[in-house]
Formats: C-alpha cells, sequence, structure tokens
C-alpha cells in the first residue's frame, strides 16, 4: 500500500510552500516534490505602466530582498535608456545591496536556521524557534538581531525606508550620501566585525555536529552560476554570470543580462507555480543549476577584501573541488556577511563617495532591455520590453529561487530516501526534509504583511486516500 | 492584528498625578493601511510622532510587522506602549492592556511576533523587561483590501487618541 506524506506548510521559510512525500508499499522514498504554491502575477500587471516605473513596482515582489528587485529592475530601464550611470551611484547602490545581504542572510542564518543548528534538529519544536534560540544562546540572539539591524540600519539611511525605498531609480539614485551619513554607517561597522565573528566560530564549532545532514541534505554534483568580475573576484552589483559544471570547469563565461534570456531557458512542472530554470544548451533537466551563497562561494576565486578572503580559503578546504552539499549554505552565508561588512567600509573610503553627480537621464532609446543583480539567495533577472512612449508590453523576471528549484527538489528527495524507512518518520526527521529547503532560504512570498499564525498540518494518507495518521499544530 | 485576550483590562483609569518628569518611552505601532482598520495602529502613530514632536524622550517606530529585531529597540526604552488594531474585540472599542510578563510561546514566527513575544525576546537577549508595557487597541470591523476606516474604527480614533497621549505623559512621569 503506497502513502503520502504532506508537510504543508514547510515552516521558517520566506513565503509558503509545502512537501509531498511519496512511499511505496515497502514504505521506502519512492518521490518527493517541493511545492510551491502561490502565484506572483507581476509581470502580468506591469503591462501597460511607465518603464520608469518598474523599480518602484517590482520591489514590492518582495519584502526581504527588495533592493535587489530595484537594482536589476533599474538596470533594465537603464539598458532602454542606453545610459551607463555615474560612478558614485553605481558605488551607492553597491553598498544598499550589500547591506541587503547582510540583513536577510542575518534574518536566514538567525532566525530562520539557527534554531535547527544550535538547538538542534530534535529538539522541540515548542521551543525550536527565535524565542527558545534567545533563551539558550542569548549572546548569539544578540548577534543576530544586531546583524540584521546593521543592514536595515544602511538601507533606512541611505533610502530613507527599510523595506521598499524608493531610492534606486532608473539611472542611479535620487539623493547623494551626506558626511553625516557616511559618518553613522562607519561608527555601526566595529560591532557588526565583532558579530559576524562571534557567529562564525559559534558555527565553525557545532558543524562537524552535522556530519549526516551535511551527507544528505542536497550533496550531489550540480552545475553553479554566479556574477563575477574580470578579475575573478566576487561581485554583487555588476559583472557578467559564469556557470561551471561540478567539477568547477567553466561552462560559459561573461552571460550579461541581454544575453541571458539566449542561454537559460524556463521549465515548468505540474507541482509548483515556480518554474525551473537552466541552462538551454544542456536542456532540462540536466542544465539545472545552483544559486546563491553556496554557488558564489564555489565560483569565486577571491574576495577582494582580507578578512573574508581568509574565510573564503577556510571554505574551500572542505572539498577538492565544488562543495557539494546544501548544508554548507549556512557557512557561505556567515562568510558574505563578513565580506559584506567589509566591502561596505571599503566603499565608505573611496575618495568620490560623496560627489553629487548620482544620477544618469534619458528616455526610451531602445525597445528592449535586461538587468541582473545577486540577490541574497543569488542571481536576479529583469527582462522587459516596451513601446515607443516608454510603455510597457512584456516582462518577464527570473528569481533565485526558481533558478535553485531542481536543486531544492532533489535535495528533499535526497533527505526524504535517508532519512525515512519502512514508512516510519518523526516530527525530528520532517523537521530535517523541511530543513533541506531551509539551507537554500527560497523566497516564496510576495507580500509582506503575514496574517495570522502559521499552522503546520502533517498526514498520512494511505493510497485508498484513508487517513493513517496526523500531527496538527493550529 | 493583535490577539488581546489575555492580560487585565485597564481601559477605564489612568488618572495617575503627572509629573513630566522624562523617561524615555517607545510607542511601537503596528499595522497594514492597505487593510482598511488594520492600519489604524499606523495612523495613531502618525499622530504620536507629531504630537510628541521635539519631545526626545519619547521615540515613536511604526512597522507592518513586529519583528524580532525590535527587541533591541525595546532594551532601550524605560517603558513602551505597543499599539495595534484588534480583531478580537468589540469594533471601535479602545483598550488598555498590561503585557504579560509571561512572555513563552510555542508558536514563535520569525517575521512577526505579538507584543508579549516581543518583551519575552527582549528579556531573554538583553535581560532587561521594560518597567512599564501596556498594549492599546482598537477594535476592528473589517480588515478587508481598503485604504478608509470603518465608522466605529473612525469614530474611536479621538479617543485613542487621548488614551495613547495619557499612558505616554503617565510612562514619562514615573
Amino acid at each position: 500500500m503506497s502513502q503520502t506524506i504532506t508537510i504543508d506548510p514547510v515552516t521558517r521559510l520566506e513565503g509558503h510552500g509545502k512537501i509531498t512525500i511519496q512511499l511505496n508499499g515497502q514504505g521506502e522514498v519512492e518521490d518527493a516534490h517541493f511545492h510551491v504554491t502561490q502565484v506572483r502575477g507581476f509581470e502580468r500587471f506591469s503591462e501597460g505602466r511607465p518603464f520608469y516605473e518598474m523599480p518602484g513596482l517590482m520591489a514590492r515582489i518582495c519584502g526581504i530582498c527588495p533592493v535587489s528587485h530595484l537594482i536589476a529592475s533599474a538596470k533594465a530601464c537603464e539598458a532602454i535608456m542606453s545610459v551607463r550611470i555615474p560612478h558614485t551611484a553605481a558605488q551607492l547602490r553597491r553598498m544598499m545591496n550589500l547591506a541587503q545581504m547582510v540583513q536577510s542572510h542575518a534574518l536566514s542564518f538567525f532566525y530562520l536556521a539557527s534554531p535547527d543548528l544550535l538547538l538542534g534538529m530534535d529538539t522541540d519544536p515548542k521551543v525550536r524557534n527565535i524565542l527558545g534560540l534567545a533563551a539558550a544562546k542569548p549572546e548569539l540572539g544578540r548577534a543576530g538581531v544586531a546583524l540584521r539591524r546593521f543592514g536595515q540600519s544602511i538601507i533606512e539611511l541611505l533610502g530613507e525606508k527599510r523595506v521598499h525605498p524608493g531610492w534606486v531609480v532608473p539611472g542611479g539614485v535620487t539623493e547623494p550620501l551626506s558626511t553625516e551619513k557616511r559618518d553613522k554607517i562607519l561608527a555601526m561597522i566595529p560591532e557588526a566585525y565583532g558579530n559576524i565573528t562571534l557567529a562564525l566560530g559559534a558555527y565553525k564549532k557545532i558543524a562537524g555536529t552535522f556530519k549526516a545532514e551535511i551527507a544528505a541534505f542536497a550533496n550531489f554534483p550540480s552545475n553553479y552560476m554566479r556574477l563575477i568580475n574580470e578579475d575573478e573576484s566576487i561581485e554583487f552589483t555588476d559583472g557578467a554570470l559564469r556557470l561551471i559544471d561540478p567539477k568547477g570547469n567553466t561552462i560559459e563565461d561573461g552571460i550579461t543580462a541581454t544575453r541571458y534570456s539566449e542561454v537559460i531557458g524556463e521549465a515548468v512542472e505540474p507541482y509548483s507555480y515556480t518554474k525551473f530554470a537552466y541552462y538551454k544548451p544542456l536542456g532540462y533537466p540536466e542544465g539545472s543549476y545552483r544559486v546563491g551563497p553556496l554557488a558564489r562561494l564555489n565560483i569565486v576565486k577571491h574576495m577582494s577584501t582580507p578578512k573574508a578572503e581568509k574565510e573564503l580559503t577556510e571554505f574551500k578546504q572542505l572539498a577538492s573541488g565544488p562543495v557539494e552539499s546544501s548544508f554548507h549554505y549556512h557557512h557561505a552565508r556567515l562568510v558574505e556577511m563578513l565580506y559584506g561588512i567589509e566591502k561596505i567600509e571599503e566603499i565608505l573610503a573611496d575618495s568620490r563617495i560623496l560627489d553629487k553627480h548620482v544620477r544618469a537621464t534619458a528616455g526610451v532609446n531602445r525597445l528592449e532591455g535586461a538587468g541582473q543583480a545577486e540577490a541574497p539567495r543569488g542571481v536576479l533577472h529583469h527582462h522587459y520590453k516596451v513601446d515607443e512612449n516608454g510603455k510597457m508590453t512584456w516582462a518577464n523576471l527570473v528569481i533565485a529561487t526558481g533558478q535553485n528549484n531542481k536543486a531544492m527538489n532533489l535535495g528533499v528527495l535526497q533527505a526524504a530516501r535517508h532519512y525515512i524507512k519502512n514508512g516510519k518518520f518523526t516530527e525530528g526527521i520532517l523537521n530535517r526534509v523541511e530543513a533541506v529547503v531551509r539551507t537554500f532560504d527560497p523566497c516564496l512570498s510576495c507580500s509582506t504583511h503575514a496574517f495570522g499564525q502559521m499552522p503546520l498540518a502533517i498526514t498520512l494518507v494511505s493510497a485508498e486516500g484513508e487517513v493513517l495518521d496526523k500531527v496538527v499544530r493550529d | 492584528m493583535t490577539d488581546n485576550r489575555e492580560g487585565d483590562n485597564l481601559n477605564s483609569d489612568l488618572a495617575a498625578p503627572l509629573h513630566f518628569e522624562k523617561a524615555n518611552c517607545l510607542v511601537l505601532a503596528c499595522g497594514n493601511t492597505l487593510r482598511s482598520d488594520d492600519g489604524v495602529g499606523l495612523r495613531l502613530a502618525d499622530w504620536a510622532a507629531e504630537r510628541f514632536q521635539g519631545d526626545s524622550n519619547v521615540h515613536v517606530v511604526a512597522r507592518q510587522q513586529w519583528t524580532p529585531d525590535l527587541a533591541a529597540d525595546i532594551a532601550a526604552a524605560d517603558s513602551v506602549l505597543f499599539v495595534d488594531s484588534s480583531v478580537d474585540s468589540v469594533p471601535g472599542r479602545v483598550s488598555l492592556v498590561a503585557v504579560p510578563s509571561n512572555c513563552g510561546s510555542g508558536d514563535a514566527r520569525s517575521h512577526h511576533l505579538e507584543a508579549h513575544e516581543l518583551l519575552g525576546l527582549t528579556r531573554s537577549l538583553y535581560g532587561s523587561m521594560s518597567a512599564h508595557a501596556m498594549l492599546l487597541t482598537v477594535g476592528a470591523a473589517s480588515t478587508e483590501l481598503g485604504e478608509s476606516f470603518s465608522e466605529p474604527v473612525e469614530s474611536a480614533i479621538p479617543r485613542a487618541r487621548g488614551l495613547l497621549e495619557k499612558t505616554v505623559l503617565r510612562f514619562l512621569s514615573n
């Protein structure tokens, strides 16, 4: 008798999704899927809007990484305008994108993942949350709160708002940086260094206790993609994309935003509203790839900042080639946070950072444009078409979660097969299956306001539809 | 949106003497201005920011959700007044309740905490509890999509402002 295990919703994610696990008559896992059950629809309702409204509209997709949407969208608009933005504007955008990366990674690591990592995968779910973490490890809880506030404060200082700032616009940014704001950001940096150092130390101490999870959490060869500079250093806002194979060899380099749609396709599966991005020359699913912190550290040759460079060297010692287990996304996230703090400090030392010329202006000079940037979870791509009056006629967005979709599904299947035997499972086992998805930190939501409580219901159903077991959290 | 079924209802009397010996007071409002009555907390926050403009002892923070990082703001304040709408109250009813000091929760979420959870988180992280922690709510009639308030909530706003002002002044005097 076959059975289906359903985890709905998967908790501690950005947005709502569910997992189904199909068992055969012997209770062994035959298949598993991660379902994204939301519809976004932003592409369609942008049609008819003036193209210069797009950054502000598209940023509303996400309350966690609106800055990445702002930047990718503004870059697509700048391709339509055929303008190159001033140096200072590019540096200021880079700083805001890094600030967002720090705050988003802090949320992922401390609020969403740490209850599993620091309290244990099998801990009572009643305490396996941010409050339980704060009670057990207050110093790390404080570090998490402080790092999130560090990133949010910089975004607010630059763009006046913590969420959905309107400061990034086609052609640059609306306001230059003042001396006062620069000094305020600089004053926050020493504390940020202290907090990320504490977190890295704590993570390295406990990582070794998760050998089983490292072995079973999306631990397989894959392709990887990220933005990279010409000197092979890390880049989050500019540069071009590089795709590498499972052994670390470059498959294709210099994929600009304009070329993206030539080489990246999107497949559809019946069980999810999120598409599955793939590299067209390899086809689907062979051309699937991973993006985000793990992919970025696997591809990059050096970090360009000293502290992060040291951490990158240590990270790369985890494997002789690309680091394969998605469990290591957590580690990579911490390294990137350190880089973000260092790079922000470096940007603030730029002799032109207080320049007043921060915006280029132009009208419609092309009828099509594309832009890309690294969001905290991976590459984000915006592609627009307009008419001669600049009215939007078509849009397509490829977000990081779609690019990680195949790997997330394979990871769920791998973990389910590893842990579920003879049809038996515990809450801790199902939490591990959920935790595989959490390593990717997928962002499924397009709204910023959760209403009411998030329930959890796990149902064991026979092939005949009979409910065999059910666990409900109201 | 607040579930204010817990806590003692202190709706009636706040007639303590007002000494105006300044202390640090945080007004922490929550709501969504696109969901009709759910936005009343933010409307009250706007009013409070104007009413106490220039008073460095009153800090007003308005958010769509109460997130864990706000614990640092609470830890820095001597007193905190949470302001929100409530779907469990009679529409238009203005209530003021003490936020319970027993702050444990089995359902804590990462993106949205209730007032008592946020207070508990503050205590765990910073070892501090605000001397005064109260929750002011206005009963909501509708949280459907919309940018205006229902009649009961619109009518309740003057009373809510009065209670907010009185509470902040009382906090500052203690």
